[in-house]
């Protein structure tokens, strides 16, 4: 293939457009003197300067001068691309030239704007910004924007309240929805409570009727009891593999009228109950239950076949049923999985599980209830008596960094209602104890809430509970802890505790990250492609997140975030076609390794996940799941990736022009495109002064610079070297390109040390977007550093690097 | 009287008087005593307070919030108020504080808990109307520069009123118990 790809297949042809910008540019910048240099670069045809490039006669011009001189490429020097890179994209398309075949020279914001009181040196850089854009325009390829066809379909990740609102919201926009559900019923933890806070409106009662509309809402198809097995695809194309566990009553037969169920002579304990209670072995978990199908738990199960008998004629039930796995096609995921409740039988000083009479928040939860297994009596394991005195301890589990570091986000307010609720029920005859470190209750009517229970006359105790005795006896219990208040350690007596168990990452999460590429945060709970801005989406394009599996929340925002990541869906699968960048990764498959033996570097390294390896085959990037970070470019030892718009080549170019002159006075810096680019245009737009000796590179992801980008650099003598990127851990737009690349320059800078390199030459350093004073301060102390060592020495120890360098890059092609 | 007191080191289970706190909300003055929650505005902006080593009106609220029925009642610095009304006008929830420091101290004045030097200024005012003792001298003085004589106090009607709210009971008990 031509290099130039030129589509005339001919000669290029390049047309420099320079902006004055009014005096932003040329009250610094000798913009004749930049034109006259223009002029003289290689495959230069026409250069024009304009007082404002990007106003209409500015574009005019280039559009004009596209059809008058046939230019094939062209160079904008203006503001950072970041500002107009899609306008003149858009101009040059306009006269017929691939969008692609443009580029950008920043003189603005990294030249006149923050070289001020050095003009000279300011339209030095200038130029060295534009030749090196020419440098990368002479390789521009045109690039096509990728469309692939898009599933109208949606499927929905757990029934809980959030997956159940997202399933409704899409059904109700027109949508099919699948929506998978674990267990046997959906209506997730919020159907086993009994009242919910600050209201106090009974949880079933207000959950129960969603529920049956998603049981019959024409366009949901509800798949419950069953498994997610695989997920292939990637945006708009979803292959779904899903498991259904038998439940050895046939859906479609059984009319769940119960009969089966009351002569079925085994019981066993209800998980649904906290196992409090007991349900017959064919039961369903509760009777609000959707889809009202019974199921037979064959681990209890005697195989008497008295249900057989009064089904009758029915025939639903089926001993013989078998797991059967089905597929289906979606074009976008939504994830509700929610959590699950730490139990502390790992905390002995607190007794759960040995105390009779310390139980869980879930547990008071099903005693209180009246649908519950003591018809909502609130009494002692110990004795079946009501307690006169009960203790309720916060962050059991929580804010320990022992266990649970972070907050568990709703259980001050769940506390709060149960003890309003012992209240109301016992009044005076009932003494409620909380012991907490922060009453939290920041929600719309909470802080109210809070008020109630303290005018009730709950005993609030600021300490964390150190251990609990119980007497042997009475089964009392005696809570330890300090009243912070009055600074002064406490006994409390409680005939008993409830603990407020930290929630926890639902079981599972981990298997379910590998099938759909998410990634958890240091708490194990999913991570968001943006905290603020994000706060819906998974990184991975058409994969979304809902509710308490993205982090913990209450009923209410988890309601909101289903109906939020509902119609973020929809912004998906409501298009006939999804458009790509094209700026993605592509495998030149001669030069894969994996082809003849084993490697797969790229794939384990992809943030994304979006590498598909098979034995014997070149590594194949799945194009529309490709965010273009260039993570497995610059990882790849073979060199047999190139990321479109970004390729080996052109960067090389760009480092070649940039130290074409005076290499070892220069800084050369490989800037990421979202942080430190950014941070970088901060600078200009601030008018921080920094030295003018830098010359920067933009690349889409930090990830992407190439331990060979470093090593061609000091081999042409370059005096310093800087990569910037986002801030470690979670900044990196490309979820962990700034940690790859970290990986390899930390192996990388040792080596170049030992051969006799300053340590301080080669430098890896983060700066966000928004920190425009740290980058020139950056610049201005590598500068210092530069000075410090002198030119003699760089070039004494370049001279000692270079046979070396020369010899890790031979296999590179010298393009 | 001793500002200090030595506190005894553990708050036990049966020091704690649930009960207690229920009283206090059919008390005048002290019916929103359960809204406190411990913020500090009373003790931040106290006066006594930033003088004092030991006395602290939230931690007073807190003895009573919690039911430390003897603990609070036989606190010392229970009588360090000077009444000034800061901590009511301040306190973020409405709680009067002041005023629960004047019901706590009536509680404690009827079980006979009060300091002797509160008892000799009460019994002053009884027997000269004044609230302390005025020395002949002083009295002497005053002539000398030509001052008018003090305003002469009316004990008697004081101490008819104070017997018809059955002061002198509590005032009774509290000696024969002290």
């Amino acid at each position: 293939m031509s290099q130039t790809g030129n589509s005339e297949g001919g000669e290029l042809r390049i047309g420099v457009f320079i902006c004055h910008c009014g005096l932003n540019i040329a009250g610094t910048l000798d913009i004749k003197e930049l034109v006259e240099y223009a002029k003289t670069l290689p495959d230069v045809v026409y250069v024009k300067d304009n007082r404002y490039t990007c106003a209409d006669p500015g574009q005019e011009e280039i559009r004009k001068a596209i059809k008058d001189y046939k230019l094939n490429r062209v160079v904008v020097a203006a503001c950072s691309p970041r500002m107009h890179e899609v306008t003149f994209r858009r101009t040059v398309s306009e006269a017929g030239l691939n969008p692609f075949l443009f580029e950008m020279a920043n003189i603005r914001e990294f030249s006149s704007w923050c070289h001020p009181s050095t003009p000279k040196e300011a339209t030095e850089r200038a130029k060295d910004t534009i030749r090196m854009a020419v440098a990368k325009a002479r390789l521009l390829m045109p690039l096509q924007t990728i469309e692939v066809p898009v599933t109208n379909k949606a499927l929905v990740i757990g029934g809980g309240i959030a997956g159940m609102n997202t399933a409704l919201d899409l059904a109700e926009m027109g949508f099919k929805v699948y929506l998978l559900e674990k267990g046997e019923s959906i209506g997730g933890h919020m159907a086993a409570l009994d009242k919910t806070f600050p209201t106090l409106d009974c949880s079933i009662c207000i959950e129960g009727p969603k529920m049956v509309d998603v049981g019959r809402h024409p366009n949901i198809e509800l798949i419950a009891n069953a498994d997610l097995l695989k997920v292939d695809g990637y945006v708009g194309n979803f292959r779904v593999k899903i498991r259904r566990n038998p439940r050895y009553v046939l859906e479609d037969k059984c009319t769940g009228c119960g009969e089966c169920k009351d002569v079925c002579p085994i019981e066993y304990p209800n998980e649904w109950d906290m196992y409090l209670g007991t349900r017959k072995a064919i039961s369903v978990p509760f009777d609000q239950a959707v889809p009202l199908i019974y199921t037979i738990n064959r681990d209890y199960c005697i195989e008497c076949y008295k249900c057989v008998d009064i089904c009758g004629e029915r025939q639903a039930i089926d001993f013989n049923q078998k797991p059967e796995e089905i597929e289906i096609e979606v074009g976008a995921i939504i994830v509700a999985t929610g959590f699950d409740i730490y139990l502390p039988y790992d905390m002995p000083l607190l007794g759960y599980g040995k105390y009779p009479n310390v139980i869980t928040s879930m547990e008071f939860e099903r005693l209180i209830l009246a649908a519950g297994p003591t018809g909502g009596k609130v009494i002692r394991a110990s004795d079946g008596q009501k307690p006169h005195s009960v203790a309720f301890i916060q962050c059991v589990g929580s804010r320990d960094k022992n266990k649970y570091p972070y907050c568990s986000n709703y259980c001050c307010m769940y506390t709060l209602k149960h003890v309003v609720q012992l209240k109301e029920k016992y009044k005076q005859d009932v003494e409620v104890y909380v012991f907490y470190m922060d009453m939290r209750s920041p929600g719309k009517g909470y802080e109210e809430f809070y008020d109630r229970a303290r005018e009730q006359g709950v005993n609030f105790i600021r300490g964390r509970v150190s251990r609990i005795d119980e007497d042997p006896e009475t089964h009392n219990l005696t809570i330890h802890a300090e009243d912070a208040n009055l600074g002064m350690p406490i006994e409390v007596e409680a005939e008993m505790v409830v603990l407020a168990t930290a929630s926890i990452p639902k079981k599972g999460s981990d298997e379910l990250a590998r099938i759909l590429n998410l990634t958890r945060g240091a708490d194990g709970f999913f991570m968001e492609s943006h905290p603020k801005l994000k706060p819906l989406d998974a990184p991975t394009d058409g994969i979304f997140l809902a509710g308490a599996c993205q982090g913990l929340k209450d009923i209410p925002y988890s309601v909101s975030q289903g109906c939020g990541a509902a119609s973020r869906a929809a912004t998906v699968i409501s298009k006939p076609t999804w458009k790509i960048e094209p700026i993605i990764a592509v495998v030149d498959a001669s030069k894969c390794k994996n082809v003849t033996g084993k490697c797969g570097i790229c794939a384990e390294r992809c943030p994304y996940g979006s590498i598909k390896i098979e034995p014997n085959k070149p590594a194949q990037v799945i194009t529309a799941s490709c965010h273009g970070c260039g993570t497995c470019v610059a990882e790849c030892p073979q060199d047999a990736i190139t990321q479109m718009h970004f390729t080996d080549a052109q960067i090389l170019a760009q480092i070649r022009a940039a130290l074409e002159k005076d290499p070892e006075d220069k800084i050369l810096a490989f800037l990421c495109n979202w942080c430190s680019y950014a941070g970088a245009d901060l600078a200009g737009t601030s008018r921080f002064e920094y030295p003018p000796t830098i010359r920067a590179i933009r690349v889409m992801c930090s990830g992407r610079v190439d331990r060979d980008f470093i090593l061609e650099a000091l081999r042409l003598g370059a005096g310093m070297v800087l990569v910037a990127a986002c801030h470690l851990p979670y900044d990196c737009h490309y979820i962990s390109g700034n940690w790859k690349m970290k990986a390899r320059m930390d192996a990388l800078a040792p080596m170049l040390q030992k051969l006799g390199m300053s340590p301080e030459r080669f430098r890896v350093e983060y700066v966000s977007a928004a920190e425009g004073v740290h980058f020139a301060e950056l610049i201005r102390e590598i500068e210092a550093q530069k000075q410090a060592l002198g030119k003699e020495r760089i070039k004494a120890e370049n001279a000692k690097l270079r046979p070396f360098i020369e010899n890790m890059l031979k296999r590179k092609k010298q393009t | 009287m001793a500002e200090t007191e030595k506190p005894k080191d553990v708050i036990r289970a049966s020091e704690i008087d649930p009960k207690f706190k229920y009283e206090l909300l059919k008390m005048h003055g002290s019916e929103k005593i359960l809204r406190c929650f411990q913020c500090g505005t009373c003790t931040s902006d106290c006066p006594v307070a930033r003088f004092s080593d030991t006395y602290r009106p939230r931690t007073i609220i807190r003895m009573a919030q919690l039911g430390l029925r003897d603990r609070v009642l036989n606190s010392e610095t229970l009588w360090l108020c000077a009444a000034c009304f800061t901590c009511t006008d301040r306190c973020p929830q409405g709680v009067e504080v002041a005023s629960v420091i004047r019901v706590l101290r009536n509680l404690a004045a009827e079980k006979g808990i009060v300091p002797a030097v509160f008892k000799e200024q009460a019994n002053s005012i009884l027997t000269s109307g004044y609230a302390y003792n005025i020395p002949e001298l002083k009295i002497k003085k005053r002539e000398a520069q030509g001052l008018p004589p003090l305003p002469r106090g009316n004990p008697e009607s004081l101490r008819k009123t104070l017997k018809g709210i059955k002061f002198f009971d509590t005032i009774q008990k509290g000696s024969s118990s002290s």
